[in-house]
């Protein structure tokens, strides 16, 4: 991830366990973890923090 | 009572050299009572959590616990606490200065992902602490001093560990 305020990559400090809210959320589910990932992010530039959350696993193919 | 705590220890933290800070009312916020956690966040507030590396928390104790107000407006956040240092300061009319208040707190505060220090400011039997123009007359036991070294420590050491240690080991 980039830093919107001043371009430098940013680090990956933390992974929170969030649990969903929205419907939407719902189908993001980790079934490792029973909830969602914010991954959160810190630049090393200016110090400010983005997160994003963790994308679905997609499921298995047959 | 608390808002006299709270100066006084803001007023300690601004004789730190290099030290940013700002004193916030939570009453003032313009925070909706009618939805909770992030989607009622104020993007200013938002903005002074994002630029945080540290927090103090100045709470009174009611019936043992700390004020809800206070949990409502923690709620509105979270990435912008991660791995941020936080120390609570307790007020209240008797001789556990919020002690229980804090207890109750301390786990809220970890679920945000705030890093708690082990050092607390207890303001005991408050209104025989301040004048009635708000003026500290008895600081014994308070030892501020102590509080805010280990919260500046924590901050600073927190804040290399956001910016340049990455979870799990990689990069």
């Amino acid at each position: 991830m980039t830093c919107p305020k001043c371009g430098t990559p940013m680090n990956h400090q933390a992974e929170k366990l969030v649990q969903p809210i929205a419907a939407e959320e719902l189908a993001e589910l980790s079934s490792a973890v029973d909830g969602l990932l914010e991954l959160v992010f810190a630049c090393p530039g200016c110090g400010w923090i983005d997160s994003r959350r963790e994308p679905a696993t997609p499921p298995a193919s047959a | 009572m608390s808002e006299h705590a709270a100066r006084v220890v803001w007023e300690q933290v601004a004789l730190r050299p290099g030290v940013e800070s700002e004193l916030i009312d939570v009453a003032a916020l313009k925070i909706p009572v009618d939805d909770a956690g992030e989607t009622a966040k104020d993007p200013a507030f938002a903005e002074t959590m994002n630029r945080a590396d540290a927090l103090v928390i100045v709470t009174p104790e009611y019936n043992h616990g700390y004020a809800g107000l206070l949990k409502h407006v923690l709620d509105t956040n979270l990435k912008e606490y991660v791995h941020k240092a936080a120390g609570v300061v307790g007020v209240s009319a008797g001789v556990f200065g919020g002690a229980r208040a804090i207890q109750n707190l301390i786990p809220v505060l970890r679920e945000l992902g705030l890093v708690t220090i082990f050092w607390d400011v207890n303001f005991t039997t408050v209104r025989r602490r301040f004048d009635d123009e708000g003026t500290l007359v008895d600081d014994s036991f308070l030892a501020i001093d102590k509080f805010l070294d280990e919260l500046l420590w924590m901050a600073e050491t927190l804040r290399y560990g956001r910016e340049n240690v990455t979870i799990g080991g990689s990069g």
